[in-house]
């Protein structure tokens, strides 16, 4: 049925014919035209669709397009445009509310309405108000500011244009969130095309043998255009050149529930599900296998032939005498840590776009990758396509935070269908097979014992690990490495021995997660490091400071530290948290816990040996004196575009405004490995650095000509290439870049940079994981309250300081350190898979418990500046090392505030109430103990 | 996940509200479909006809009776939270509702849904591929209960927030057909199975709830859920006491979240004319665990949802007693 559905839109009166089950979402989306309301789950779960509807908040994937009848539907194309924005959209770009941009338009709305009914909201009302919408990126902090600040001023101020005369060093906001605060930025799912409509055949089985896939019935459906199964790709993907066992589709065996089987490319949605339920599958069943223990069992079945115990690497490592260690300690303390799997939970759903055209064999993929190159290369084996063919373009991405540092089934058979379909398909996933892709942090099951001296130094760590891996090996090679390899870089450890084993299951395949391999290790490092410093009656500050390393140093598995500012971080968040005067004063419920943490500033030796440069950044600059900088990396919302511009305009002291970046599409941009292992800043900013001398150089040879000055004289700076101390002798910007061009027309340069070889990893087996050029350093402090009665814990601030070398943006690394600080704190609390029998019992927002704004804390950022040598302009890594500080001082708070470690992730309330049992159940039988002895007596 | 084809009525009145009714037997009523949209798009439900209620007037108002007050079903919860008659007469409604989901469900969803909410499971509250990969369930489809598959009946939680402080307050409801309305104790509208816990008959309509004024009774609604918003309810415990001096002169305890109804606790009697110390708040304790049946319905496990229960129940008694 259909109705004529007359409303006004965005101050618009408009009629449409509409069916009776059109939703809101889809009539804003597909007849309005207007993409900035976005859908980020299966129904009512994220708030990233909230429009207003009579001014107030409503999801429109919920709301029935015939129900708006004669109403106000306000979007947030209808606040404000890209050049006037509306004064909550531009308090959302100047206090950086925005980072991937996905929650956004939603986030925006939903503060829209609080701020017509409540102009002057404070913090709890704020965080109430938002508390349905949810964001994956920024911990909320810097929304409620932007909130706060869009309340509190009545005219904000203008957006600066250009900046200040450095580039580096200033709170510039992000160079694309005018797109992301109006609406405009289009994602894959966003952007225009006729396009038929792909979707998958899930498996409902986790570990079978196929008989057959009969796709006739389907085939013969009108409207279905191609159909695919495994049987039309006989290659497999992956991501190390020796572990690339994973097919698009599933072939002769179905290893977990939800595995791809087959595909279809049809007109429209309704028939392409339809033709779904008329494919058959035959399978012969396999015992399957949900957990390492089983997986590992003396009579199970091989997931892969090539590992008949269904281990993908195990790992033996040993560095320095550990037996001796322990013998020389005063204190040896083992203890076991379970840490449930995670994953990342970014807001924007998967999908791709795919375009085939058959006449020239080319295949144009949009696609929601962090690792373009990747995709591309994956492509060409998988579709048996000449490289050449194929063009990646990255539009924007709503978050990634690993999920994406690899190639994703789908995204290759995207690729298939098109070409079956000799046209162009759109694979939008649902939240529900975004988190069957999955890719997260394994379940990790970590046995640790240390040795310490009276004084707290540590004499030897002895760490093993299993991780449940999922059914493909993906990163598996690298993240049980990581495990392994992060046990060093933080601490002085004399003697290091680590065992790890990946495990695979029948479980969807795990992958790398912000703190890649690192996080779960260092929980429960940092918890048995507070654990024996108790006993010994020592400071938990204390016992870090005991095992500092002393920069530059090489550590034993190779990595070389040249900056190190734990020693700061330590003593800042000391500080800013009261410790001294806080800790053992606090109420009873209430806990003080604090923990360290590091991560890698890139990994040092990229997967793919090419011998090719690590980073290649080129810059264009022309006749209009605009400079474009054409660059592979991919911005996923964590701003690596501005942090390259940043950098281009400091080198040339230019305005920020002049640089124009071109990000991630293959015909234009250099090849990039990808945004992964906090590599970009790094490499792909040293690489700016060089590409931006070259520039300046050729700018600054020209001036000097016309200057008639000695080249060496020149300095570029706020627009201006003087001649140093003659004030009065300079050429503008633009008149350099006339001189420049008059030689020869427009100019091109490009810089690269390439890892050097003693910062590749030790000489060891799998040495190069944990290799890398600078490692960041983050302390932090957490107080929490817990409720004895229902057993939840709440966060009530976070102190942390970070060591990201020169900070190049403060406001994005207070940002990224944020998101990092908020997602350990998902993790630790509440985040976690759970599967019966294979088939996950997470796979919604509502099931999988991602933080709302509403038990978010506030998060308090200390910048240390510990500069690295090495770095752009002595920048490291900001936005993964602060996750994994986070999950052990919260355990250490909860510890502090109740009397009683847990050793299980996430700390659950459910988790802590029994905790008290176990403890009631213990002293019980003490108390039984002590009378029966006392009898006895 | 989209939704399934249907036709949309749009009564402007009672009367065609049960005309619809007849005429399309097999239609679901739809208020705010902050639940119900949710379903039908993942496939749980293919009605041929929505019957919307948001048109119908009567069903809007709040009103003050002279020993009652009384509340429409089509109330949204965000109305709830605001109303100064509300704020007066049942401020725990308005605490209750505060409580549930976010600032734009609130904004749509109503009362008259909340209470008719449907039940919940890690079984059925999924995708129609994951509810045919694990064979059915009971409630739906299926022959089978995951939850207790040696038993014959749904295990489905109840997970309405307003239904426990509506009955603590001793509130009744107003079922009606073409034939007429009747008012009926709050709890029968309730009986204890997944698959069928509302006794609305066909035809009929619940148009809304009246809530006994001065009865001297405070109330107090508290909510245990891993976040601050979004999440149902993993147990929400009313209570409502009436203290005389140093004696209690009447409790009432209501749970929601952990049986296929919300519960309201019986036994409470014995408790009433005593003064409320540790003993009586144990007693309290035990009263809650003993009644409500929790069941592996949601991902945080059944045991540790019957303590939180109980601890809710003992700190609302005694934060009342105090007020």
């Amino acid at each position: 049925m259909s109705v004529i559905l007359s409303l006004t839109l965005n101050g618009r009166s408009r009629t449409d014919w509409v069916a009776d089950n059109l939703l809101l979402i889809d009539y804003l989306r597909d007849v309005a035209g207007l993409k900035g309301t976005k859908c980020g789950c299966d129904g009512g779960e994220c708030g990233a669709c909230t429009v207003l509807i009579d001014g107030e908040p409503q999801h429109a994937c919920l709301t029935l397009a015939a129900r708006c009848e004669g109403r106000q539907v306000e979007t947030i194309e209808g606040l404000g445009q890209p050049g006037r924005l509306s004064p909550l959209q531009q308090a959302f770009r100047d206090k950086l509310g925005v980072q991937c941009g996905f929650c956004t338009p939603g986030m925006i709305m939903a503060a829209e309405a609080l701020l017509r009914r409540n102009s002057q909201p404070d913090e709890a009302e704020i965080r109430a108000a938002l508390s349905g919408n949810l964001c994956r990126c920024t911990g909320y902090v810097k929304i409620v500011e932007a909130v706060q600040e869009a309340s509190t001023q009545g005219a904000p101020e203008p957006p600066s244009l250009g900046g200040p005369v450095h580039a580096v060093g200033h709170r510039v906001p992000l160079i694309d969130t005018e797109e992301k605060v109006t609406g405009q930025a289009a994602f894959t799912a966003d952007l225009p095309a006729h396009a038929l409509v792909g979707r998958m055949l899930r498996s409902p089985y986790p570990h079978a043998e196929i008989l057959e896939v009969d796709v006739s019935a389907a085939r013969a459906l009108p409207g279905v255009v191609a159909v695919i199964t495994g049987e039309d790709c006989a290659q497999t993907f992956g991501v190390l050149p020796i572990t690339m066992n994973e097919p698009p589709m599933a072939r002769e065996r179905i290893r977990y529930r939800g595995e791809p089987v087959a595909a279809v490319a049809a007109v429209d949605a309704s028939t392409a599900e339809q033709a779904l339920q008329l494919i058959r599958l035959t399978v012969r069943e396999l015992p399957a296998y949900f957990t390492p223990d089983t997986a590992c069992g003396p009579e199970a079945v091989a997931l892969h032939e090539k590992y008949p115990d269904n281990v993908l690497r195990a790992v033996h490592d040993e560095f320095g005498d550990v037996a001796a260690g322990f013998a020389q300690a005063a204190l040896v303390r083992e203890e076991r840590y379970e840490c449930a799997e995670v994953v990342h939970g970014q807001m924007e759903p998967h999908a791709t776009l795919a375009e085939y055209d058959a006449n020239r064999e080319r295949l144009t993929i949009w696609s929601v990758s962090q690792v373009p190159y990747y995709l591309h290369m994956m492509l060409a084996r998988c579709l048996g396509l000449d490289e050449s063919r194929i063009r990646i373009i990255k539009p924007f991405i709503g978050g990634g935070f690993g999920a994406r540092v690899e190639v994703l089934n789908f995204e290759i058979v995207t690729a298939l269908l098109a070409r079956a379909a000799g046209g162009t398909v759109r694979m939008n996933l649902t939240r529900e097979e975004t988190f069957l892709t999955h890719r997260g942090r394994p379940q990790t099951d970590v046995r640790l014992k240390l040795g310490m001296s009276a004084e707290g130094r540590l004499t030897a760590a002895e760490c093993e690990v299993v991780q449940r891996g999922g059914a493909y090996a993906g990163y598996g090679v690298v993240t049980i490495l990581y495990a392994g390899a992060l046990l060093h870089g933080l601490y002085d450890i004399p003697a290091v021995k680590y065992d790890g084993y990946r495990v695979y299951t029948n479980t969807p395949p795990c992958g790398a997660m912000r703190g890649h391999g690192s996080v779960d290790v260092r929980h429960a490092f940092e918890c048995l490091l507070d654990t024996m410093a108790g006993e010994l009656g020592l400071d938990p500050f204390a016992v870090r400071r005991a095992n500092l390393l002393v920069a530059p140093v090489q550590t034993m598995n190779g990595i070389i530290v040249n900056s190190y500012g734990l020693s700061q971080c330590l003593d800042r968040v000391q500080e800013a948290s009261g410790w001294r005067a806080k800790k053992g004063r606090l109420p009873a419920g209430r806990g003080l816990g604090m923990a360290c943490s590091h991560y890698v500033s890139g990994s040092g030796k990229p997967i793919h040996r090419t011998g090719e440069p690590h980073a290649v950044v080129e810059l264009r600059l022309d006749f209009d004196g605009g400079i474009t900088l054409l660059t592979g990396a991919a911005d996923i919302g964590q701003g690596s575009s501005t942090v390259l511009a940043q950098i281009a305009a400091e080198v040339l002291g230019v305005d920020l405004g002049r640089i124009r970046v071109i990000a991630a599409d293959s015909a234009l941009t250099p090849k990039d490995n990808g945004s992964y292992s906090s590599r970009v800043t790094f490499m792909v900013g040293n690489a700016a650095i060089e590409a931006a001398r070259g520039l300046r150089e050729i700018l600054v040879r020209a001036a000097a000509s016309r200057l008639d000055a000695d080249p060496a004289q020149i300095e570029c700076l706020g627009e201006r290439l003087t001649v140093t101390g003659r004030e009065d002798v300079a050429l503008t910007f633009r008149e350099a870049v006339a001189a420049a061009l008059a030689d020869g027309g427009s100019i091109t340069t490009k810089g690269t940079f390439t890892v050097p070889l003693e910062y590749q990893g030790g000489r060891h087996r799998g040495g190069a994981v944990g290799s890398t050029m600078a490692m960041s350093y983050s302390a932090q402090v957490t107080e929490v309250d817990v409720d004895v009665d229902t057993g939840l814990v709440r966060v009530r601030k976070v102190w942390v300081a970070h060591d990201c070398g020169r900070a190049l943006n403060p406001l994005a690394v207070e940002g990224q350190v944020q998101g990092a600080v908020w997602m350990g704190m998902g993790q630790a609390l509440g985040e976690e898979t759970r599967y019966d029998q294979g088939l996950p019992l997470h796979a919604s927002l509502l099931a999988y418990r991602v933080p709302t704004a509403v038990e978010s804390p506030p998060i308090e950022v200390h910048i240390v500046e510990c500069l690295d040598p090495n770095g752009p302009f002595g920048a490291k890594e900001a936005s993964e090392g602060s996750l994994a500080g986070f999950l052990p001082a919260l355990t250490n708070a909860v510890a502090d505030a109740i009397g009683l470690r847990l050793t299980e992730l996430p700390i659950t309330p459910d988790r802590i109430l029994e905790a008290f049992t176990r403890r009631q159940r213990e002293l019980r039988q003490r108390e039984l103990q002590g009378t029966a002895r006392g009898a006895a007596s | 996940m989209r939704l399934p084809g249907f036709q949309l009525v749009r009564p402007a009145n009672l009367a065609e509200v049960f005309a619809a009714r007849r005429t399309y037997p097999g239609a679901r009523l739809l208020a705010g479909g902050t639940d119900l949209v949710v379903n039908l798009r993942h496939g749980l439900g293919e009605p041929a006809v929505l019957i919307d209620l948001t048109a119908v007037p009567d069903l809007r108002d709040v009103a003050l009776e002279p020993s009652s007050l009384r509340i429409g079903a089509a109330v949204t919860l965000e109305r709830l939270t605001s109303d100064s008659l509300i704020a007066v007469h049942a401020p725990a409604l308005a605490d209750a509702a505060r409580k549930i989901a976010g600032s734009a469900h609130r904004t749509v969803a109503t009362l008259g849904g909340n209470l008719c909410l449907d039940t919940r499971c890690l079984y059925y509250n999924q995708s129609a591929w994951w509810r045919q990969s694990n064979g059915f369930c009971l409630k739906y489809r299926g022959d089978r209960c995951h939850v207790a598959p040696e038993g014959n009946r749904c295990r489905a939680a109840y997970s309405g927030d307003t239904a426990p402080v509506l009955l603590a307050l001793g509130a009744t409801a107003e079922l009606a057909d073409a034939t007429g309305s009747r008012w009926v104790d709050l709890q029968s509208l309730f009986q204890e199975d997944g698959a069928a816990h509302l006794r609305l008959g066909d035809g009929q309509v619940l148009l809304g709830v009246r809530v006994p004024r001065s009865s001297g009774l405070v109330v107090g609604y508290e909510k245990a859920r891993l976040r601050g918003a979004i999440d149902f309810p993993l147990a929400g415990v009313a209570v409502a006491l009436r203290r005389e001096n140093d004696r209690l002169a009447d409790l009432r305890i209501a749970v929601t979240g952990t049986n296929s109804q919300p519960v309201l606790l019986k036994e409470c009697e014995p408790l009433v004319g005593r003064p409320l110390d540790a003993a009586l708040l144990q007693q309290v304790d035990k009263l809650v665990q003993r009644q409500v049946k929790p069941m592996r319905t949601t991902l945080t496990p059944a045991h540790g949802r019957r303590r939180m229960a109980a601890a809710l129940a003992v700190r609302l008694a005694r934060r009342l007693w105090g007020e």
